[in-house]
């Protein structure tokens, strides 16, 4: 009785895991977004120090999705060119570049108005949702390109007004590493983070 | 009872043997060579042959636009309340309608053309002078892309060319610099037949650059710090952004 219970379960798994990551993702998608402006908008943000604005909004973000794969993308067959530590250095680095920026884009403005249009699947594995942004009487299109991995529907683009963050990262590494290498991207990353601390001067 | 456990248990192990195949027939994930080793660089097939060059005119620009134009923008947006400036921004907007016009025209785009006059014409009379759009409220006149000049050389067949960063200006290439002199010269706001000539050319240039300084220069600096190699950043975004415009 017990081998036939374990088999029904496997087997369901194995037939309910295609399916239940075919589930329209725009929901996560969505959700995932309007948490992090939860967070930034919330009174009490302005008063936290930037690690911990920075902590809070990677929380939010990293708990449904793998900014991994987005960063990796950006890296492309560069990352073949570093070792084990730099890789994960650079992955670190990057994320905590996306994150600042993503903050810095929004603090001091009014909180911006999202509307989603329909998920388009452009292949078994590949599907994209369009929004549009509404901020400051301005409308922006943003675009969110998402994969089919083992964990699910990962993104692993985002083109807003018709500009890949991707291909536009990936257009910097590549140029860096025809002349520089891990150490100096290493080094380039570290003073960007520290060209200004996201504590002065923010008023929400 | 146990035949029966037997029997199910064969059939759901068809049933997964079944989906097993399906699944091998087609990779299901997307694999490490699809999502890391894809060409994702549209910009690599321009040729940058003057790259010292345009890497100290950009290092220019960026000065200009730190330390004047974004103190000028900040200045106006300042001095002036959002509906002005959105006012402003309409305004000259709606009088750039000629290069839309010829940029539809010189692409055999008659239809659009039409839509553009069309909605020009309801613009600048119920829109008072184009200060207001009221056309964005009818279902008829849905935006339709911007064409210019240049879009129209590329619909032409002519290339790129070698990619140029021009003083003030910013990003260019050849083929883009050329269809921007075209634009010039059918732009009212700057060319001899302008419809606005009557304006004193002081008042017209410091309106008309201050709404263009404050659009270009929002949000500059923020972007320039996130930016590993803020030339190639600019590049890229730069030859992105008009390969969509000619792809619309």
């Amino acid at each position: 009785m017990k081998s036939v219970i374990v088999i029904f379960t496997c087997l369901l798994s194995v037939i309910c895991l295609p399916l239940m990551a075919a589930t329209d993702p725009s929901q996560r998608l969505i959700s995932t977004i309007e948490a992090s402006l939860d967070v930034i908008y919330a009174s009490d943000f302005g008063k936290a120090s930037r690690l911990e604005k920075e902590s809070l909004i990677r929380s939010v973000v990293e708990n449904e999705f793998n900014l991994d794969i987005l960063i990796r993308r950006t890296i492309g067959r560069n990352w073949n060119l570093m070792d084990a530590d730099e890789q994960a250095r650079v992955l670190e680095l990057v994320k905590q570049l996306v994150v600042k920026a993503y903050i810095k884009s929004l603090v001091g403005r009014d909180r911006p108005q999202l509307s989603f249009g329909q998920t388009i699947h452009v292949s078994s594995k590949r599907l994209e949702i369009d929004s549009t942004i509404l901020t400051e009487g301005q409308a922006i299109r943003v675009m969110y390109r998402l994969g089919l991995m083992q964990s699910g529907w990962e993104i692993y683009d985002i083109v807003a007004e018709d500009i890949s963050v991707v291909s536009n990262y990936r257009q910097q590494i590549d140029d860096h590493f025809r002349k520089g290498n891990a150490a100096n991207l290493i080094q380039k990353l570290q003073e960007l983070l520290q060209t200004e601390d996201l504590n002065d001067g923010i008023v929400l | 009872m146990g035949s029966y456990f037997k029997l199910m248990s064969c059939r759901l192990m068809l049933i997964g043997m079944l989906f097993s195949a399906s699944a091998h027939a087609e990779p299901e994930f997307l694999s490490e060579d699809e999502l890391y080793g894809e060409d994702v660089l549209n910009g690599r097939g321009i040729s940058d042959p003057f790259e010292s060059i345009n890497r100290i005119v950009f290092e220019f620009n960026d000065f200009v636009y730190i330390e004047v134009f974004d103190r000028i923008g900040e200045v106006y947006t300042t001095i002036t309340p959002p509906a002005v400036r959105r006012g402003a921004s309409n305004f000259f907007n709606n009088l750039k309608y000629p290069v839309r016009l010829a940029g539809n025209l010189l692409q055999a785009r008659f239809a659009n053309a039409w839509l553009e006059t069309e909605r020009f014409v309801i613009n600048s009379t119920l829109g008072l002078a184009g200060t207001m759009r009221p056309v964005d409220g009818m279902p008829r006149f849905a935006p339709i892309p911007k064409e210019d000049l240049g879009q129209a050389l590329a619909s032409w067949g002519i290339g790129n060319g070698p990619y140029l960063v021009l003083p003030f200006w910013g990003p260019s290439t050849l083929r883009e610099l050329l269809g921007l002199v075209g634009d010039r010269v059918v732009n009212p706001a700057q060319a001899p037949f302008s419809s606005i000539d009557h304006w004193k050319w002081e008042h017209r240039t410091a309106l008309s650059s201050a709404e263009v300084v404050a659009r270009l220069t929002d949000g500059y600096g923020k972007i320039k710090e996130s930016q590993i190699d803020a030339y190639g950043a600019l590049k890229n975004g730069y030859l992105q952004y008009r390969r969509a415009a000619l792809d619309e």
